[in-house]
């Protein structure tokens, strides 16, 4: 891995991180994963049924990808203290994640992190999304090395 | 609220850790490396931060249903939001014990009109030893019926 790049000042930025293009076979993959055979994500006659252009992933997949970029930029997932993601547009094939965010706050041994994951990409045919749109908000709490712990990572 | 709950067991496979991971874009090999995971003090691969959501290979949303009773109309059902509290991340080889409970229900007024109604179903994960490992809060927003097709 690279070394971590985390300082946990206010209003430090996390480096964005991309994911994708999304495929389908990437939804399938986290279906079998996760367990969530919901069909509106896997079937595209039953996705068009609804209403839908065609199939869309599941939010917990670019979620997912969410909390694997921040565990990059802390250098593991191991400070977690609490991951919330509210959604907020839909993601579909071919679309890229981009993983965006910000030390919204540091105080009491926690750092506080606001981030987004960005949608990306023309949409299926026949809807008409943004090029670019917000998919995920959500927030972050962390655990913050003491000093002198071993597992303390860029503390002067 | 509702007092009903279901109990369950998550079993955290190794193997199962990796898919997850692999799923999820995951590239820390914490995820697939015992070794790696030996190092950073842990005693088997580290689930990613979302990997109880799982728990839907064992209790489906039949079950669910049954079991809680939130009587949704999943054909305008959407979910809104997902929140995970953390004691720790599970380990590859233990045995979670989950519990599953309605913990809050709440119908708001919605922006275009109509109700949202907001359903959220707290999952607690134990280990062995009955220590809480994490929370998970899973809310499912049902919008208003659709007053046009």
């Amino acid at each position: 891995m690279n070394p971590p790049a985390f300082v946990a000042e206010p209003g430090a930025v996390l480096p964005e991180i991309t994911f994708g293009p999304l495929s389908r076979a990437d939804i399938v993959r986290y279906a079998g994963a996760s367990g969530d055979f919901n069909p509106i994500h896997i079937d595209e006659g039953y996705a068009r049924a609804t209403g839908a252009p065609t199939v869309f992933a599941m939010g917990m997949l670019p979620a997912g990808y969410l909390a694997s970029a921040l565990s990059s930029w802390l250098g593991g997932p191991e400070p977690l203290r609490r991951y919330k993601v509210r959604f907020t547009a839909r993601v579909w094939p071919g679309d890229v994640i981009a993983c965006t965010g910000r030390v919204a706050g540091v105080g009491d041994g926690v750092a506080t992190l606001e981030l987004e994951a960005l949608r990306r990409g023309p949409g299926p045919d026949g809807l008409d999304v943004p090029d670019e749109e917000a998919a995920i908000v959500g927030v972050a709490e962390l655990r913050l090395a003491n000093p002198g712990d071993s597992a303390g990572r860029g503390e002067g | 609220m509702t007092e009903a709950r279901i109990s369950f067991d998550l079993p955290v496979e190794r193997g199962k850790v990796r898919e997850f991971a692999l799923a999820v874009g995951a590239t820390d090999p914490v995820h697939f490396d015992v070794r790696e995971a030996e190092a950073r003090g842990l005693a088997d691969a580290l689930a990613p931060p979302t990997f109880t959501v799982t728990q839907a290979w064992q209790v489906t949303r039949e079950e669910r249903e049954e079991a809680l009773g939130a009587n949704l109309e999943y054909g305008r059902v959407l979910h809104g939001e997902q929140e995970f509290v953390y004691e720790r991340l599970p380990v590859a080889g233990e045995v979670l014990t989950g519990a599953m409970r309605i913990s809050a229900d709440v119908t708001k007024p919605g922006k275009r009109g109509g109700a949202m109604r907001f359903v959220t179903y707290e999952s607690r994960f134990s280990d062995s030893g009955g220590h809480l490992v994490l929370t998970a809060y899973y809310t499912l927003i049902q919008t208003s019926k659709d007053p046009g097709s």
